[in-house]
């Protein structure tokens, strides 16, 4: 048993403990008094009433007071239970696309990993390029972003992690005091993070953004149609992430021969390719073939889930296996996010909301996008991807007809920047992995992150400006 | 007045009782001693006492026992005072369902209900042995086992039924390791903390490393007790010497001030036996333990047959001075003594403070307040949530 004992003075104790239960006792009556006062002009009762539930999913998605899937799982109690939609809507909603598009793309990584065929193409990838300091960083920073390409960036941050600390140690690197260290564990953090918005495949948020935008307009966007437009964006931020890096962290050792040798040990440790590596590496590149070519006419979530059944004909995984890969909890709250966007959409909460607050300083198409790709990249430091996603895109859409922008386009300008979180250890899995290992602070991260935050949402504004319009989107 | 001058105190004649010891004439009464340290009897004010009545020197003691029709009486043959002998316990003549009898796992001191699941202690019978230690009685040379979980917690159960006592004191002697005896005592914590409302006072040897009391607060205990025994550096390690080389009296101190910030305000305790070291020392040893926030208890010493260790001339008259500093140290120094009460075995500072003018009224709401159903179960309550609002457990 591992214990701490709180010696600070009991009333300092009992007054914190008591914060909890009195946070619940004041939101309860927060949302009362919303439900149960009489509806601002032009809103309905039950608009009225989503918001009440809105606001109460925005104070425990950014207090983090219980997990954001409880949070969506009260969202989904509450719609129904306040008279917003009836209940066996509210729960059709539920199965949207986007969930189950969610849980294949899980199991599909979950796959990958548990083959080691992820692991296998990292430590190949580094000991093939990463002869020197600079070229073993660009190795992890380029590595960890082409993985979250395919993968989910939270569990590309956790494979390279065990790569990255035993690198350190061969190297001798001191943590919290290492140039070297710190550029080992921002690249892996950063990388992730930044090629985590490339695909749909990086994180559950774009695919929720999309489920919203599906419930909502029943318009969608495409898988590659989406890489396309966002593509250019994480070549510039990756470029400028090393840049940052090495000109913030100059690079502080001469070579990196202990380190190659700990890549090599453990390249060899993996044997030879397996059959399991391999056949899992091809359904992983049919799969990513058929969102390109058949995502539109079949849907993305019946390619995913498509892939999930082979898996399992050919015995390439058990579900034993796959069951610790699967985070249940982000299902539950994408499922509630949904549901409290169509909740918000369909009772003219999101209507009512644009119209009152945003409708005075939205006067053009730029402006708007400017400010909910500021909102997104600024909230998503401190709360979930996927909570800023839930918040901001039913909103959004509500003014896209107001504004007559295509909402798919403001489905963009909350999604890919609600994933670029680079400045606090909260904002996201890989940031937090990255300070775990010691050799990275919070100072360092909001040093570096500040100049990545602003970085991004100019990078990401400019491509929207100049390069959509070449391919067609937002002209 | 009586020729000793201590029958109108009662709290005066307890120390009194306890130096010099009590013949017992009444078979009754001797079969009642008979297998324990002493006599357990109730003088008025409700003044709990453990008399000795076995030992060699009791012999030459003034004070007898004697009846009267149904009353018993101590007298010193020029006064005398009633004195109700405290009726044996049910449970020392019951076993578990092991078959082992209860009173050889628990033994009952008043409120407490001292238990020590194993009777083993590495300096038993070696050059290292406490040379006052009367906890060795493994007089046959039969080896004795330690008792299960299961056997002690039948016990506790038992004693809190019978309404015997509401503080179990847990102890263990002293063996190899860094952790003072807790990990061995960790599951008894567990069970009993886990079965019984009860309060848990745990008396161990001072660990090498702190987190060990961290751990012995985290499991349950609600009182630590480090007993150095002697204050005295050199007498310490004259007469402890392998707790005075393998512990040493410097842990001993680091340990008990340590713990004061962990455990809450007096129930930290240490004893310093008095008539091993000049009275003079153990003053001294007052200060410096209420100094650091810790409970000194002042058991008197009780010389056993060929190892009469007894500071000497040792008096009533001497000792009674030593309690009221006791009395005087724990009160100036803001230390709460409420935990330490009702223990027949010593003069507790509370029991002190009635050798003192004016301070009847704290025995009254000790009495009346922490004696009572309900402010042991305030103090069991409080004491619980203390230790979610305190205990961080690493692993969550």
């Amino acid at each position: 048993m591992k214990v701490e004992i709180d010696t600070r003075s009991i009333w300092v104790l009992l007054g914190i403990k008591t914060l909890r239960p009195l946070f619940f006792i004041l939101i309860s009556i927060g949302l009362w008094a919303v439900v149960t006062m009489e509806p601002a002009d032009g809103l309905s009762p039950e608009g009225q009433r989503a918001i009440g539930v809105f606001l109460l999913c925005l104070v425990l998605w950014v207090s983090n007071m219980v997990p954001v899937a409880i949070t969506s799982l009260l969202a989904i109690v509450l719609v129904p239970l306040l008279g917003i939609l009836p209940r066996s809507e509210t729960y059709a909603f539920f199965g949207n696309e986007a969930v189950f598009f969610i849980l294949g793309a899980f199991i599909l990584a979950g796959a990958v990993m548990h083959s080691g065929l992820s692991n296998r193409i990292a430590l190949t990838m580094m000991k093939r390029y990463g002869h020197s300091p600079r070229r073993l960083l660009v190795s992890i920073f380029l590595l960890a972003a082409v993985l979250s390409f395919f993968m989910s960036e939270h569990a590309v941050a956790a494979m390279l992690l065990p790569i990255a600390l035993e690198i350190s140690k061969a190297l001798g690197l001191r943590p919290g005091r290492s140039n070297y260290g710190k550029l080992l564990f921002f690249a892996l953090a950063w990388g992730s993070v930044i090629g985590g918005v490339a695909t749909f495949l990086g994180g559950a948020r774009v695919p929720l953004a999309l489920g919203i935008l599906q419930e909502t307009t029943d318009s969608t966007i495409g898988f590659i149609e989406y890489t396309v437009a966002v593509f250019p964006l994480v070549v510039v931020l990756l470029i400028v992430g090393y840049l940052v890096l090495t000109r913030i962290f100059p690079v502080d050792i001469p070579d990196v021969a202990k380190a190659m040798g700990v890549i090599e040990k453990r390249a060899k440790g993996l044997g030879r390719l397996r059959y399991s590596e391999y056949a899992v590496g091809v359904v992983m590149l049919l799969t990513i073939a058929a969102w390109s070519t058949l995502g539109h006419t079949i849907g993305l979530s019946t390619v995913s889930l498509i892939a999930v059944a082979v898996l399992f004909v050919f015995r390439l995984v058990r579900w034993k296996n796959i069951e610790e890969y699967v985070n249940w909890g982000i299902i539950l709250m994408y499922g509630g996010a949904i549901i409290l966007g169509s909740a918000l959409d369909k009772s003219g909460a999101a209507r009512w909301l644009v119209e009152s607050l945003i409708s005075d300083w939205a006067t053009s198409q730029w402006a708007v996008f400017a400010v909910f790709s500021f909102l997104a990249i600024a909230l998503t430091e401190s709360m979930s991807n996927a909570a800023v996603i839930a918040v901001l895109v039913p909103v959004s859409i509500g003014m896209s007809d107001n504004l007559g922008i295509d909402p798919a386009l403001l489905t963009y300008a909350i999604a890919v920047p609600a994933g670029l979180a680079f400045m606090l250890p909260m904002s996201t899995p890989a940031n937090a992995i990255a300070i775990s290992s010691g050799y990275v602070s919070v100072k360092d991260m909001v040093k570096g992150g500040f100049i990545m935050f602003l970085t991004a949402w100019v990078v990401f504004n400019l491509v929207a400006a100049f390069y959509w319009p070449l391919i067609g989107l937002g002209g | 007045m009586s020729a000793l001058g201590y029958f109108d105190n009662p709290w005066a004649l307890k120390i009194d009782l306890m130096l010099r010891g009590i013949r017992v004439v009444d078979p009754l009464a001797k079969a009642w001693a008979c297998g324990t340290s002493g006599i357990d009897m109730l003088l008025p004010e409700e003044t709990l006492v453990n008399i000795p009545c076995r030992e060699e020197f009791t012999e030459r003691s003034p004070y007898e026992l004697r009846k009267r029709e149904e009353t018993h009486y101590i007298t010193d043959g020029v006064s005398e005072m009633n004195a109700e002998i405290l009726p044996m316990p049910e449970f020392y003549s019951r076993k578990t369902t092991t078959g082992v009898p209860f009173g050889d796992i628990a033994v009952v001191h008043g409120s407490y209900t001292v238990i020590t699941p194993s009777p083993k202690c590495d300096f038993f019978d070696t050059d290292s042995e406490c040379r006052y230690c009367t906890l060795n009685k493994n007089i046959d040379g039969v080896p004795k086992r330690d008792f299960t979980v299961e056997e002690v917690l039948e016990a506790v159960g038992v004693v809190l039924k019978e309404g015997l006592s509401k503080i179990i004191y847990l102890s263990v002697g002293f063996t190899e390791g860094d952790d003072g005896g807790i990990e061995f005592l960790s599951p008894y914590i567990k069970a009993i903390k886990k079965h019984y409302s009860c309060l848990l006072a745990v008396e161990a040897l001072p660990p090498k490393k702190n987190r060990w009391i961290d751990d012995t607060y985290a499991l349950g205990a609600d009182s630590i007790l480090y007993n150095m025994g002697i204050f005295d550096a050199e007498l310490f390690e004259v007469i402890c010497p392998g707790r005075s080389r393998l512990v040493g009296r410097k842990r001993y101190l680091d340990a008990l001030k340590y713990a004061v910030g962990i455990f809450p305000n007096g129930t930290v305790a240490s004893h310093l036996i008095v008539g091993l070291e000049p009275p003079g020392s153990t003053r001294i040893g007052i200060d410096y333990l209420t100094g650091m926030g810790v409970v000194p208890i002042l058991p008197i010493y009780r010389p056993r047959a060929g190892r009469t260790l007894r500071i000497e001339p040792l008096t009533t008259e001497i000792i009674i001075p030593v309690f009221k500093h006791l009395y005087t140290a724990v009160k100036k120094s803001g230390v709460n003594f409420k935990w330490v009460r009702d223990i027949s075995m010593v003069t507790t500072p509370a029991e002190a403070s009635m050798l003192m003018e004016g301070a009847e009224s704290e025995m009254s709401l000790l009495k009346n307040l922490y004696g009572s159903h309900l402010g042991l179960k305030a103090a069991w309550g409080l004491s619980t949530i203390r230790r979610k609002l305190r205990v961080k457990n690493g692993d969550k």
